[in-house]
């Protein structure tokens, strides 16, 4: 067996898709390792289901490739390794919610068994026997996600899959989630909930008009984004110790408000120290570190400014 | 998955919708078993041989009823399907698009069957209608089988993106190529440019097929060409647009 921490399950090489002359995904690359968990997020328009379609065969590339298992998404074997919970629900007129799984399981050759679908999604044994049309928004929902893991697939695809349920429901939605990640599946899933990408996904693709804007552990883009900042309260000249704090390395800005000074540094530890060895008396010192909310916001704003 | 299986699954699945559905079936009886009771019973069309009237028209009418099923059903239950977001799901599991289609098709063949069994049952209840086994059997299986280009037509309708519009154009479809095929009236009976153009209507020569047989004659060539020829048409002009519509 060779290394079976860095296996590609599926890989976007230098990928463009025009609509007409726009761009709606722009060069972009990147590789998903089995096992992981991973978050797209980005702005409505920026590309993350284009980019999804691409991944699942519904839709060409026109520039780069796209491969699951090293294979083209539109392979019949590289389906039956996947699983998908589009945005829009579907379900067949004129069968119950267990007659749309069995057919489903059918296509796979090793399915989940009914129960343990039904376990997973949550659905109850009335709601297997409703007819699938008549079953409520949220319940399409469990039924759209009991169809994804059906064929008891490897690579998962949800996109946006909270969209429209309460909390509850979304809570038991991620636990199911995390059951699976630590079955060993690989997950990607798009969302505009950003606290769901920070608190789920060990790794953020962040898309913004149709590129890759940033890329890492939901811990690094924060780092990456946010402004750590220390503020505190001196009985000092404030215009000596902010001089003083603007010869620390790493200090990118000095302010003052509320009668704080707030240094904005990636490095806080040495801006503290250098407050102490200069002997002053500062009190009541807070670190802040922005949201990823924040940081969001600020990257693809900026970005839109730069343009 | 064994490919066997994968089509007996889904032609299970399609066919125990079709029974749950039966409205769909229900409209492309109705209206032809009404127009011939109204043709050959109420209204005198004044035909030297009323036996002969009564077995052209109910192949009329079994023709004109399978090809309703074939551009109305067919066309707007594909529609129904990609609208409501089925048809993408089920470009992502592993069922070959081939097979979705195959249970498409298997179902229509039933209805179509279906259609043809119960309107010549119809016609022998109605008039008793007399042909021989052999008249029967061929004219059943020539209606069935002629039915491939209408069945290409509703493919087309398929590729539409709203049911409304569907619906709206294969009823204007359907009721034009029976009109101007003869399906309702003999074209013999039209003006001679109605005679013109309707000799070049793929329903003109899908009843004219079954016509023959009933006269005790074979489908002429001209029958298998013309609508050969529609469904080549027909059959590139979806391909072209299925590839269009994908690389959207």
């Amino acid at each position: 067996m060779t290394n079976p921490i860095h296996e590609p399950i599926a890989e976007l090489r230098q990928v463009t898709k025009m609509f007409g002359s726009k761009k709606a995904v722009n060069q972009v690359s990147f590789t998903i390792e089995k096992g992981s968990i991973t978050a797209i997020l980005g702005p409505n328009g920026a590309g993350k289901s284009t980019a999804i379609s691409m991944m699942l065969g519904l839709k060409d590339a026109s520039e780069g490739k796209v491969l699951l298992f090293g294979q083209s998404p539109k392979d019949l074997k590289v389906r039956e390794k996947i699983g998908a919970m589009l945005q829009e629900v579907s379900v067949m007129d004129g069968l119950r919610t267990r007659e749309i799984i069995n057919l489903i399981r059918g296509y796979y050759p090793n399915p989940l068994s009914l129960d343990d679908i039904a376990l997973l999604s949550g659905l109850t044994p009335e709601e297997l026997n409703k007819w699938a049309v008549k079953m409520s928004g949220g319940q399409k929902r469990k039924l759209s996600f009991a169809l994804a893991i059906a064929g008891n697939p490897e690579l998962l695809f949800f996109d946006e899959p909270t969209v429209g349920l309460d909390t509850s429901a979304r809570r038991l939605f991620w636990q199911t989630v995390r059951k699976l990640a630590d079955q060993g599946k690989t997950i990607l899933f798009t969302t505009h909930y950003l606290q769901e990408a920070d608190d789920m996904a060990d790794r953020i693709l962040l898309f913004h008009q149709g590129q890759v804007a940033a890329d890492g552990t939901p811990e690094a883009i924060k780092a990456k984004l946010t402004r750590r900042s220390v503020s505190f309260i001196v009985d000092a000249d404030h215009r000596q110790v902010k001089e003083l704090l603007r010869e620390v390395p790493g200090v990118t800005d000095v302010f003052e408000n509320n009668g704080r000074l707030n240094a904005v540094t990636d490095d806080t530890d040495t801006a503290l120290a250098a407050l102490f060895r200069a002997g002053l008396a500062v009190r009541d010192v807070r670190i802040d570190q922005g949201s990823l909310d924040e940081a969001f916001d600020q990257l693809t704003m900026d970005q839109g400014e730069a343009v | 998955m064994t490919t066997w299986k994968l089509i007996t699954l889904q032609c299970r699945m399609e066919l125990l919708r079709m029974v749950r559905n039966p409205y769909y079936i229900f409209w492309s009886l109705a209206m032809p078993i009404l127009f011939y009771f109204i043709f050959t019973r109420v209204v005198n069309t004044g035909a030297d041989d009323a036996g002969q009237w009564q077995a052209h028209y109910l192949m009329s009418m079994a023709s004109f009823s399978v090809m309703g099923t074939a551009i109305m059903s067919l066309g707007i239950r594909l529609v129904q399907e990609r609208v409501q977001g089925w048809a993408v799901y089920m470009r992502v599991t592993p069922l070959p698009g081939s097979v979705y289609f195959f249970g498409k098709m298997f179902v229509q063949t039933v209805m179509h069957l279906l259609c043809i069994l119960v309107i010549f049952v119809a016609g022998y209840l109605i008039n008793g209608v007399s042909l021989t086994f052999g008249q029967w059997l061929l004219s059943g299986l020539w209606i069935l089988i002629a039915s491939v280009p209408f069945l290409a037509i509703g493919t087309l309708i398929g590729s539409m993106k709203r049911v409304d519009t569907a619906s709206g154009v294969s009823n204007g479809i359907y009721l034009g190529l029976a009109v101007t095929g003869g399906m309702w009236f003999p074209i013999e009976a039209m003006p001679s440019i109605m005679q013109a153009i309707g000799k070049w209507m793929p329903s003109y020569h899908f009843g004219g097929g079954a016509w023959s047989i009933v006269r005790g004659e074979a489908p002429g060539l001209d029958n298998f060409a013309v609508l050969a020829g529609y469904l080549v048409v027909f059959m590139l002009l979806s391909t072209y647009i299925r590839k269009k519509q994908q690389a959207d």
